[in-house]
């Protein structure tokens, strides 16, 4: 395990990681209309080229310059909180690079990629059912057994999250045959994992210091789940384990495409370019 | 020369005209201050703020945020800045915790919603609170050039590396705006759907990104080439050509505002206030 190094290289990428931070996340974000934030994708490709710790520190540099030095229009007051956020996205995808999770492999056999199928849909269907319905349905709604101690909301809020997940699951498994490419697998679920360690960790910053809103579409998933009768925290961090993941997978999805379409040449020299595509195997 | 700017002693007299007009202007007392100074009362401002919690230390800072305003000649702008910054996410405050918060007394109902006086109270506690980090952040940032902040962390001692990201960021996010504007009207001269539904527009996604992010990329070669030519690596500390003044009152001011958020979050764990 190494934990990354700050070459030239990786010191000229850095702001220009934070520029793509807020340009995707202030403009393409709000442009599209999309409702979600995309603010990472600069933080996460230092952390895979570069390691842990540069990604850890662009996160980190990135939600204070937003603050404290970028002048208007593209300032906000509001980054620097969440910068210890940033700082483990950047950490997570610089250790998840280094093992190897943003590799390609093209061409996986069928066997592999079925076997790489079924570890998606249980993790996601394990996640599914036993970590988030129980949590977001007060434990009433099981599907199975007696449904009718449940309250109307969380039936629905059951279905909503089963819809979901059946959705990205089904969603991941076609993209990974058609691509052929097992690393899809890898990438769902870092994204996961990542998603959900930012949940935890934005959403005590998010009720305490913001009164749990963010003043995006998101808002309405907090109202929602506070009626029901979730206190603040509860609420946003249902709102977050909502988001977030399926947030930090689609970045992570992008900073994947994006590091197969680079050239080769290009990515081996960052300092651990090599690793995060495989190219000391080849 | 000014004297709140301290060029460097060994610049010939013609070198020292030209760089003279390099340092921003300083329009009020207040702008001449060290940029450490009002960082750090940026700081203690959001920080106190929301550490002090309740409606009594957010308001003093709000009001005393708003008197320096006055002092440096910012008052309209900041006001302005700091409303349109916190409008959407205090719209937000209200509407979510008026109406969704539990609480015991019901002001009025609409529909399924209550809105209740904790509630109420909440959402004002939480709008002090985010207009005293809004206009301590915007107060500092109005009246701080930026370069002045980070050459003077730089003469502190940050490193060079550090100083070169911050100020290489300010210049890299319009850059990478304009190009991804260029792009987008390409992609858009291309077909692609921009204003479609969802999917269409999640669709557009990738085509967009894409080619802002790879191309931001491909400048890392020749900027880094470029940097090693001029010594970037070089060990040891920079020679500044300016920085701005340091006076002890000052040092004296940052260490008092220190002591008083040191004190504010003690009387806080300890439940005084």
């Amino acid at each position: 395990m190494s934990w990354g190094r700050f070459d030239t290289r990786t010191i000229v990428l850095i702001p220009i990681a934070i520029a793509i931070n807020i340009v995707l996340g202030q403009t393409v974000g709000t442009a599209l209309k999309v409702p979600i934030y995309l603010d990472s994708i600069g933080t996460i490709l230092v952390g895979i080229l570069a390691g842990p710790v540069p990604g850890l520190v662009t996160g980190l540099l990135a939600n204070l310059i937003w603050t404290y030095v970028l002048p208007a229009p593209f300032h906000s007051d509001y980054a620097a909180p969440f910068a210890i956020v940033a700082a483990e996205i950047g950490f997570v995808s610089g250790v998840l690079g280094q093992i190897g999770w943003f590799r390609g492999r093209p061409n996986t056999d069928p066997q592999r990629l079925i076997l790489g199928a079924a570890v998606v849909i249980a993790v996601l269907l394990g996640i599914g059912y036993y970590g988030f319905l129980p949590f977001y349905t007060d434990g009433t709604f099981t599907f199975f057994g007696d449904t009718s101690v449940a309250g109307p909301f969380f039936t629905a809020v059951g279905y909503l999250i089963a819809i979901g997940i059946v959705g990205a699951t089904v969603g991941l498994v076609t993209l990974m045959f058609v691509r052929r490419d097992l690393g899809v697998a890898y990438v769902a679920i870092g994204g996961l994992l990542c998603g959900i360690l930012s949940a935890i960790i934005s959403a005590p910053i998010s009720a305490v210091v913001f009164g749990g809103v963010t003043g995006t579409g998101t808002d309405f998933l907090v109202a929602a789940f506070q009626q029901a009768g979730s206190d603040l925290q509860t609420a946003v961090f249902q709102q977050g384990l909502l988001s977030d993941p399926i947030d930090k997978t689609i970045e992570f999805f992008i900073a994947f495409v994006i590091l197969q379409t680079l050239s080769r040449r290009f990515v081996a020299r960052f300092p651990q370019g090599e690793k995060a595509v495989g190219l000391e195997r080849a | 020369m000014p004297v709140w700017v301290i060029l460097a002693d060994d610049l010939e007299p013609a070198d020292a005209r030209e760089i003279e007009r390099l340092v921003p202007a300083t329009p009020s007392s207040y702008h001449r201050l060290n940029p450490l100074t009002k960082a750090v009362i940026a700081a203690v401002g959001s920080i106190g703020a929301f550490v002090a919690g309740g409606y009594i230390g957010p308001i003093v800072f709000d009001l005393v945020m708003l008197l320096l305003a006055v002092r440096a000649g910012v008052l309209g702008q900041l006001v302005r800045a700091s409303l349109l910054l916190t409008a959407p996410i205090a719209i937000s405050v209200v509407l979510v915790s008026v109406f969704t918060r539990a609480g015991t007394t019901v002001l009025f109902a609409i529909g399924p919603f209550d809105a209740t006086a904790e509630g109420v109270d909440f959402a004002a506690q939480t709008l002090v609170r985010l207009f005293a980090i809004s206009l301590s952040i915007g107060l500092f940032v109005m009246t701080t050039h930026p370069r002045a902040f980070v050459f003077d962390l730089e003469r502190r001692g940050a490193s060079p590396r550090v100083a070169f990201v911050a100020l290489a960021t300010i210049e890299a996010v319009p850059a990478l705006v304009e190009r991804a504007a260029v792009i987008g009207e390409s992609q858009r001269a291309r077909g692609l759907d921009t204003e479609g539904n969802l999917r269409a527009r999640l669709r557009g996604l990738l085509p967009l990104i894409g080619p802002v992010i790879i191309g931001a990329l491909t400048d890392v070669e020749e900027r880094s080439l470029a940097l090693e030519s001029r010594a970037f690596s070089r060990p040891g500390r920079r020679h500044l050509l300016w920085t701005m003044r340091d006076t002890r009152w000052e040092r004296l001011l940052r260490w008092g505002l220190m002591a008083l958020l040191g004190a504010i979050t003690l009387a806080r764990i300890s439940g005084r206030i």
